[in-house]
């Protein structure tokens, strides 16, 4: 994901924030700082729950794949969670297929 | 030179060549061949092969300077294309340096089966007399003068360096890669020649086949690549974020030039402008398309969709493995080569990255030391007697590939221990963060 899109994302979660919490983040360090934007993840979800906000809930998860990397079941269909492709009829080539698309964009790698 | 001959193939060659003695012999006696660096009459120079030797040179340079330069620097993230491109150049000038200090005589004078003598350390040596007529010739290349055979093989010693520099980009400071580089090409580097390249080198004795640096060039740097790659840790966000790369145009023009220098490469290791050259160029070539279509065709069945950078990464992998090969194959056993390569190197930079763990960052491992791997062994079986006059054996190539990379592993990581102690080998958190280019060099790129 380019940095801008990351970029896109934490500005989305910073707005949230500041319309329904009061919180002001810096956007920019989130996407560089993994141990900010974990914090700023932590405290949107805690505020989704007690404030039944369900998209600070959304844009935290969305903050956490593309920063923190970490596969999360309400990422949409572009899911990197590899598991959803491995299903029973699967043959290992279409695993390996599917690994390797997942893999792509040069996460763990350029080629 | 990259022609490994039996040592009467050598003396056959000398006695046809005319080469004479640092005596001279009696009237009408033949000239005893060289078996040193000795001084010969103007007249036993070929200008041809001297011509070609030196438009060589000039290609091998180009590999490097700019070609592994635009080569990485597209690759990396843009933070840090100052620093990668810096780290090329100042390579190149350090080894040059250090080559005519001492690196050139370590390498390619007799000395014993391990390592040649000082004979050709601190500048010296290479005699144009003008007023004799005489200039001095290596034993190993005859017809050239030795000026000329010293600088194409110093063109091999500055790219095999450089190429380690894409193991370690975004994270290793600068100041360590030019100690460890400076350690590394005397001690590591210019031994490995000896062994395979030095008539006299114990791998050599044993018949091991590398014409044009299949071992002493990718295998060495490959595994040093890799080495310092576990040494320095991965980059910070590696398997997390995506590490988009700069510019892949500037990787396209540095494939480029890597495809075309390396004619330079291959063909220039025959020392001579002869049909054997011409040959290996051609089954060079061929390797470097059939390594680009394997490649192009692994990744689009992985992938779904071909890229530019597979297809870059696929005819570099075939120019490594065809490197040892091609003074020694037919052009059918240059595409075998190369198509081989292409999907072996493939698996090197993807599934063989994973398992090792390591963030060798811009697959050094996966396809230099992966396809010199390749070519080294294919050189066993498929070496052709018809176009060299050498038998391969499996068996030689597989202890001249585990010597070269056992050493490679060995020497690199005592040498990063010492670079640790002496300068530390990593960047701060900080200027990792905000790129090398800034952080080592102050400098940006432009808007």
């Amino acid at each position: 994901m380019l940095d801008s899109q990351k970029l896109a994302i934490a500005a989305h979660l910073h707005v949230l924030l500041r319309r329904k919490t009061g919180r002001v983040t810096d956007t920019e360090w989130m996407v560089v700082n993994q141990e900010y934007a974990s914090e700023v993840v932590r405290f949107a979800r805690a505020k989704a729950r007690e404030d039944h906000h369900e998209d600070l809930a959304q844009w935290a998860d969305k903050l956490e794949a593309v920063v923190l990397g970490t596969p999360i079941a309400s990422v949409g269909p572009d899911s990197l969670l590899p598991s959803a492709a491995r299903t029973a009829g699967q043959t290992a080539l279409d695993r390996l297929r599917e690994r390797a698309r997942q893999e792509g964009s040069y996460v763990r790698g350029l080629r | 030179m990259r022609t490994f001959v039996s040592l009467a193939a050598v003396l056959t060659a000398c006695a046809t060549a005319g080469a004479w003695a640092q005596s001279v012999p009696a009237a009408g006696a033949a000239p005893a061949p060289l078996t040193r660096p000795g001084l010969v009459p103007f007249d036993a120079i070929s200008g041809a092969d001297t011509a070609w030797m030196m438009t060589s040179i000039a290609l091998v340079l180009l590999m490097t300077l700019p070609g592994v330069a635009l080569f990485y620097a597209g690759m990396v993230r843009r933070k840090s294309v100052i620093n990668t491109m810096a780290s090329v150049v100042a390579i190149a000038a350090l080894v040059s340096l250090l080559w005519f200090a001492a690196g050139y005589s370590l390498a390619f004078t007799p000395g014993n089966a391990w390592f040649g003598d000082a004979s050709r350390m601190g500048f010296s040596g290479m005699e144009y007399l003008k007023d004799a007529k005489q200039v001095v010739v290596s034993h190993i290349a005859p017809h050239i003068p030795e000026s000329v055979f010293a600088m194409f093989q110093l063109t091999f010693a500055i790219i095999t360096a450089a190429l380690v520099v894409g193991a370690v980009v975004e994270r290793m400071k600068f100041s360590a890669l030019l100690v460890f580089i400076s350690l590394w090409s005397l001690l590591v580097y210019a031994p490995i020649a000896h062994w395979v390249w030095e008539p006299g080198g114990w791998l050599a004795r044993l018949g091991a086949l590398d014409f044009a640096g299949g071992s002493v060039v990718h295998i060495n740097a490959g595994v040093t690549g890799l080495v310092c790659a576990y040494f320095l840790g991965p980059r910070r966000g590696y398997g997390r974020e995506a590490f988009e790369p700069f510019n892949l145009g500037l990787t396209m023009v540095g494939a480029a030039m890597l495809w075309v220098g390396w004619f330079g490469f291959n063909a220039g290791s025959a020392a001579a402008a002869d049909g054997r050259a011409g040959l290996a160029l051609l089954v060079t070539h061929v390797a470097a398309a059939a390594g680009a279509m394997a490649w192009m065709a692994g990744e689009w069945l992985m992938r779904g969709r071909p890229s530019l950078l597979g297809l870059c990464s696929g005819l570099v992998a075939g120019l490594v493995a065809i490197t040892p090969a091609s003074g020694f194959v037919t052009p059918a056993s240059a595409l075998l080569i190369g198509a081989v390569a292409g999907i072996a190197c493939y698996w090197g930079a993807t599934g063989l990255k994973r398992m090792l763990g390591a963030d060798d960052s811009l697959d050094v491992f996966g396809v230099h030391a992966v396809g010199g791997i390749v070519g080294s062994l294919l050189t066993g079986p498929l070496a052709s007697k018809m176009v060299s006059g050498a038998e391969g054996n499996l068996a030689v190539q597989a202890l001249g590939v585990a010597a070269v990379a056992g050493y490679a592993l060995v020497g690199s990581a005592l040498l990063l221990l010492l670079t640790r102690l002496l300068v530390g080998l990593r960047v701060d958190e900080q200027t990792e963060l905000a790129g090398l280019d800034i952080g080592q060099h102050r400098e940006r790129l432009g808007a």
